[in-house]
């Protein structure tokens, strides 16, 4: 059985009147959540929220073996937690898309999406927009999501235009959820190990915030402090955006971490070298 | 980029340029990038980031405080002309003549949108030299996997997360005596491909080092597992 510790915080923020961000820590699905939702008449708010709730649904039935007839077609370049995560993303998307178009004060409302899948062996980390999500193992910091901003995307391209893009397209996303009919997410999966960390941020913690700091406060703090200590960072700069963040941390891992196999993987260990020892006096 | 001017009363005692995407500390002791040799300042009293375009100032916890413009400050967001006070000493935020400066940090973090037609073309009016959104997609170099022995060919990673180990359902199956069913894993991660260990008596080996958990493969690393050897290169 694997353990996680984990914990989620959402802050309005200093600059703004309404919090547009929504988050979801759900241990028993291991499922987390954050999505930034865009639009104005609280249709932000609208937006982010259906995200949470229709993915939420999605794998909840999933993982109860009711998955809806209307799957999309298997991808093969994907593990089933990681099609199921894909299938919600999908779904998720039609469900704003739709709520959009059929509301006069939704119109063009939309929302980013980070989302992390705990499985007993893997992690399936997805996204669509630019709130990062990333794994802390051995006190480095990986980003495991791919930003969907104009910037990021020509700054890949090698493009000499990223340098001079005027800030105000500096947060342009190529990509968000209810904004088209049908959305690609990037989707990575990893396993994972005891203590490793892994967090979700909206992007007015990542403005805010360097990834230094970051990796310092989720290693020193457990997960709820860590939170809280990361949106006051964010609020003492300013907190000119929604600040949300979850911080998830390996306690135990079922991949075996009991005493026993550690025995049996360090006398392992011993036979590979001492096979390696005798290989080199032949 | 922006000069910070360390000064003791009138006197001006040194000039420290700050960098994009580099940090500095300022406080007493000798390991700080800068020294200021005064019992009122904390051995590490303050520390200055590089975020975004921007420069951001935070106490670290000193024991007088920071002062910008007179004022106390845990973490502030530093302008042209700002006066830190550290101690007895001053420290002059400044742009250099015609320098670009970042317009007021808070009104760049704008309103999060979705790019339509619209706000493209008027993107590219300002800047020709950026490539239709269909060029913008990021390529993935492919990840290949070359028999070395154990087998014949390549094999590219086409999934997310390849299973290597003696299950016949693994992507690559290696047989032999302490194998693990799923022995290990290769990831495809925005920055390149990861080889972890998973389960079974032996672990997985690159370039001869047995992986406990999780490594970072480089071009042309030899993965050996029960009799199986492998070679890895990425493709464009």
């Amino acid at each position: 059985m694997h353990v996680i510790e984990s914990a989620g915080l959402s802050d309005t923020g200093q600059k703004r009147n309404d919090n547009e961000d929504s988050l979801l820590v759900d241990n028993g699905l291991g499922l987390y959540i954050i999505a930034d939702g865009m639009g104005g008449h609280r249709a932000g708010e609208v937006a982010s929220r259906l995200v949470v709730e229709s993915m939420r649904g999605h794998i909840k039935r999933c993982l109860a073996g009711a998955a809806p007839a209307e799957a999309e077609p298997v991808d093969d370049s994907l593990s089933a937690a990681a099609n199921q995560v894909r299938d919600a993303i999908v779904l998720s998307n039609r469900v704003v898309h739709d709520a959009a178009n059929g509301t006069k004060d939704y119109r063009g409302m939309g929302a980013t999406v980070a989302v992390i899948f705990i499985n007993e062996r893997t992690v399936v980390a997805a996204n669509v927009g630019d709130s990062p999500i990333f794994l802390v193992h051995k006190g480095r910091l990986e980003r495991l999501s791919v930003p969907h901003t104009v910037q990021a995307e020509l700054r890949a391209a090698v493009s000499p235009g990223a340098e001079t893009l005027n800030a105000a397209f500096s947060h342009v996303l190529t990509r968000a959820m209810g904004i088209n009919a049908s959305v690609e997410a990037n989707i990575c999966e990893v396993p994972y190990f005891t203590d490793d960390i892994l967090v979700i941020g909206s992007d007015g913690l990542t403005d805010m915030v360097t990834p230094g700091e970051m990796l310092t406060t989720v290693i020193r703090h457990p997960p709820a402090e860590a939170c809280r200590l990361l949106v006051d960072l964010a609020n003492d700069r300013g907190g000119p955006d929604n600040i949300t963040v979850i911080v998830l941390k390996v306690k135990e891992t079922s991949n075996g971490q009991s005493k026993l196999k550690n025995l049996w993987s360090r006398v392992s260990e011993g036979f590979t070298s001492l096979g390696s020892k005798k290989r080199t006096i032949d | 980029m922006p000069m910070l001017t360390l000064k003791f009363k009138k006197n001006t005692i040194a000039d420290y340029p700050l960098h994009k995407g580099k940090s500095i500390t300022i406080g007493r002791r000798t390991n700080n990038d800068i020294v200021v040799e005064n019992l009122a300042v904390s051995g590490h009293h303050a520390k200055i980031d590089s975020i975004g375009d921007g420069f951001v100032l935070t106490d670290l916890q000193s024991k007088n405080g920071c002062f910008v413009n007179e004022q106390l400050v845990t973490s502030q967001w530093l302008k042209h002309g700002d006066v830190v006070n550290i101690g007895k000493h001053t420290l002059v935020f400044s742009y250099g003549d015609g320098e670009a400066r970042p317009e007021e940090v808070s009104a760049q973090v704008d309103q999060t949108l979705a790019l339509d037609a619209d706000m493209f073309r008027k993107m590219v009016a300002g800047n020709p030299a950026a490539p239709p959104p269909a060029a913008v997609e990021s390529k993935h170099p492919l990840g290949i996997l070359s028999y070395l022995s154990g087998g014949n060919g390549e094999i590219t990673l086409t999934k997310k997360l390849t299973k290597i180990g003696k299950d016949p359902n693994a992507d690559i199956v290696v047989g032999g005596l302490g194998v693990g069913h799923t022995a290990a894993t290769i990831s495809m991660r925005p920055n390149g491909f990861h080889l972890s260990h998973v389960s079974g008596l032996f672990k997985a080996k690159v370039n001869g080092e047995a992986v406990k958990d999780t490594i970072q493969l480089k071009e042309f690393d030899i993965i050996e597992l029960g009799s199986t050897k492998l070679q890895f290169f990425t493709k464009d």
